[in-house]
């Protein structure tokens, strides 16, 4: 099979900082793969190597993305101009559109990331396949796909024929950070740079009219000795009928 | 009887904005329904899943879609049939919640329609262009956006609504749509592990790296025992230390719990950590990092070393 690891190479949302008047501040926020792409990769990688078959990266933007090609995979496309967009369809749909460049794909595996949960889904309505995500893990099997996701049933375990998009979720931090080789190796590899206008997309029409903060909680933070502390929260929870 | 179709046509014109549809495939809906209606446009609801899911969303008050997975297929098998019908309507509004397969019915959906697919949605109304609030950075900042129709939204995970009573409405019309699957079958599921206490407990203790040794989870159990909680952890103590079963910790890829009070002691309070306690009725922590994000999130905190602090709560809550 032709598979095809999408993934993000962004600033690090759990480091931007949001600042008194609501503004979100990026400036401390270092470039970073997305939380689940490395579960991703894993699948992607699984699916190839079971079905004998070839892996090819692909990531939006402008920064380095030799991030999977020093995990292993052996060529990678970058549609350079792409921006970071609030509407998860258009990003959806410029990926979509590097697919179809790519060509002959049949499976697309992709971070089902809790900020943006529309991605995944919306690259399969624009490929027009189906989709199958919160996906912990896949690999092939007899020309198809097994997709293994936890359902409040248990772990179940779903048979996908292709053309077909695999939105994975991370259960945890699986990274492995790839050695002064791996790296060297990765500047040798193939990285296809690609615009907007080879692929034939657009960035759509969201407009964004700024941030503010949430409506205050009200926290209520005891500081002084441990016993008055000890002595306050208890006195909180009691009144709050929940001891 | 007033839901038939040509009900439906009178009041869609009449409406600001016509075609508002809400995708369903799970429990979830209220949430969307209750975000779709106050769009001000007329609502009509695609179903996938069994009869009673399309029965209730209907005695609401909404016309239904709905389409009957076949045995062992997953409701996701029909998103890019039913996505083609939806479209068909040409829809200014689409409203799912957040789960696997509602969300991958309205991405097919949002693609087939030419919609712009905004996430983490809290609220949206009307005028020349749709108006959005959405969560942004796991809800540390709300930011509102603006988006021509047709638009799609993913509600916040959080975003929760009670069934709409069905009283003094009459129940929409139920359409049978005959839509093909596509290849797509459940090939095997293994049942979940026993849960542990913690999934029905009313009070969680629950722990994170803050204990620095095995030993002093009997600090913890203690603790618990004053409190008479089930004791809980963060993934780390689970799955690095092995200090606790796994079937205790708690978060995305753990236990999702509700209970009436969750007491974080030694937790730092990530993202992935506290979607297992979103439930929680009171959320109170104990932190000697007066900045930890725990504090953010918490209703009550209390500030200080765990060691000086438990003890003392112990002692406070034996008096
Ligand atoms: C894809 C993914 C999924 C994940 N899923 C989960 C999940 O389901 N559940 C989960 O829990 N985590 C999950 N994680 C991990 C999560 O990101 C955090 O790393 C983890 O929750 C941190 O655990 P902790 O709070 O125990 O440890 P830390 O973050 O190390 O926090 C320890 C805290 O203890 C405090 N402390 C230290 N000493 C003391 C003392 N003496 N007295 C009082 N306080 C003290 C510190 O100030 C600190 O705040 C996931 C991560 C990823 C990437």
């Amino acid at each position: 099979m032709r598979v095809v690891i999408v993934y993000k190479w962004a600033r690090d949302p759990g480091a931007a900082a949001v600042r008194a008047d609501g503004s979100v501040d990026w400036r401390g926020a270092k470039m970073a793969a997305g939380e689940d792409d490395p579960a991703a990769l894993a699948a992607a990688q699984r699916i190839a190597t079971a079905s004998g078959g070839e892996l090819v990266g692909l990531t939006l933007g402008s920064g380095d993305a030799s991030w999977a090609l020093a995990r292993g995979v052996q060529t990678a496309c970058s549609v350079t101009d792409a921006p970071a967009l609030a509407d998860n369809a258009a990003t959806a749909a410029i990926i979509a559109a590097a697919v179809r460049h790519i060509g002959d794909v049949d499976v697309v595996v992709i971070g089902d990331a809790k900020q943006d949960p529309g991605v995944a889904v919306a690259v399969a309505g624009h490929l027009r396949w189906p989709a199958l995500v919160a996906v912990t893990s896949a690999t092939a099997e007899d020309g198809q796909v097994l997709a293994t996701r936890r359902t409040p049933e248990g772990t179940t375990t779903v048979r996908l024929g292709t053309p077909v998009v695999v939105g994975v979720a991370a259960e945890a931090d699986v990274d492995r950070v790839p050695g002064m080789k791996e790296l060297l190796a990765a500047r040798k590899r193939p990285l296809t740079t690609l615009t907007l206008a080879q692929v034939g997309a657009t960035v759509g029409d969201v407009e964004s009219r700024g941030s503010e903060l949430p409506p205050p909680r009200a926290t209520h933070v005891f500081e002084g000795s441990p016993e008055q502390v000890a002595g306050q929260l208890v006195a909180a929870l009691r009144a709050e009928g929940v001891l | 009887m007033s839901a038939t179709t040509d009900d439906r046509t009178t009041r869609g014109t009449a409406g600001p904005m016509g075609g508002v549809w809400i995708v369903v495939a799970d429990e979830a809906w209220p949430a969307a329904l209750e975000v779709a209606r106050a769009s001000g446009g007329t609502v009509t609801a695609a179903v996938v899943g069994p009869q009673p899911l399309a029965d209730a969303v209907a005695a609401a008050g909404v016309p239904v879609v709905w389409v009957e997975p076949a045995r062992d297929t997953p409701a996701e098998a029909y998103a890019v049939n039913l996505a083609a019908q939806v479209a068909a309507a040409s829809p200014d509004l689409l409203v799912s919640t957040g789960g696997p397969a509602a969300r991958t019915l309205l991405g097919a959906a949002a693609a087939a329609a030419g919609a712009s697919l905004v996430p983490g949605v809290l609220a949206v109304t009307d005028g020349p262009r749709w108006t959005v609030r959405r969560a942004v950075l796991g809800g540390e900042a709300i930011e509102t956006l603006t988006a021509p129709a047709p638009l799609a939204l993913i509600l916040a995970a959080d975003e929760a609504a009670d069934r709409p009573a069905a009283t003094g409405v009459a129940p929409g019309t139920v359409a049978k749509a005959d839509t093909a699957a596509a290849e797509m079958v459940v090939a095997g599921t293994q049942p979940a592990p026993p849960a542990s206490g913690i999934v029905d407990a009313r009070t969680v203790v629950s722990f994170g790296r803050g204990v620095h040794a095995k030993a002093d989870v009997a600090l913890v159990e203690r603790l618990a025992q004053a409190l008479g909680a089930e004791v809980g952890c963060s993934m780390p103590v689970a799955d690095d230390l092995g200090w606790l079963d796994r079937s205790r910790y708690v978060g995305r890829s753990g236990q999702h719990i509700s209970p009436r009070l969750y007491l974080a002691v030694g937790i730092s309070g990530a993202p992935q950590h506290l979607e297992g306690v979103r439930g929680a009725k009171v959320l109170a922590a104990i932190n000697n990092d007066p900045k930890a994000r725990i504090f953010r999130r918490a209703d009550y905190g209390a500030v200080g070393d765990l060691y000086e602090v438990v003890p003392a709560l112990i002692a406070a809550l034996q008096q």
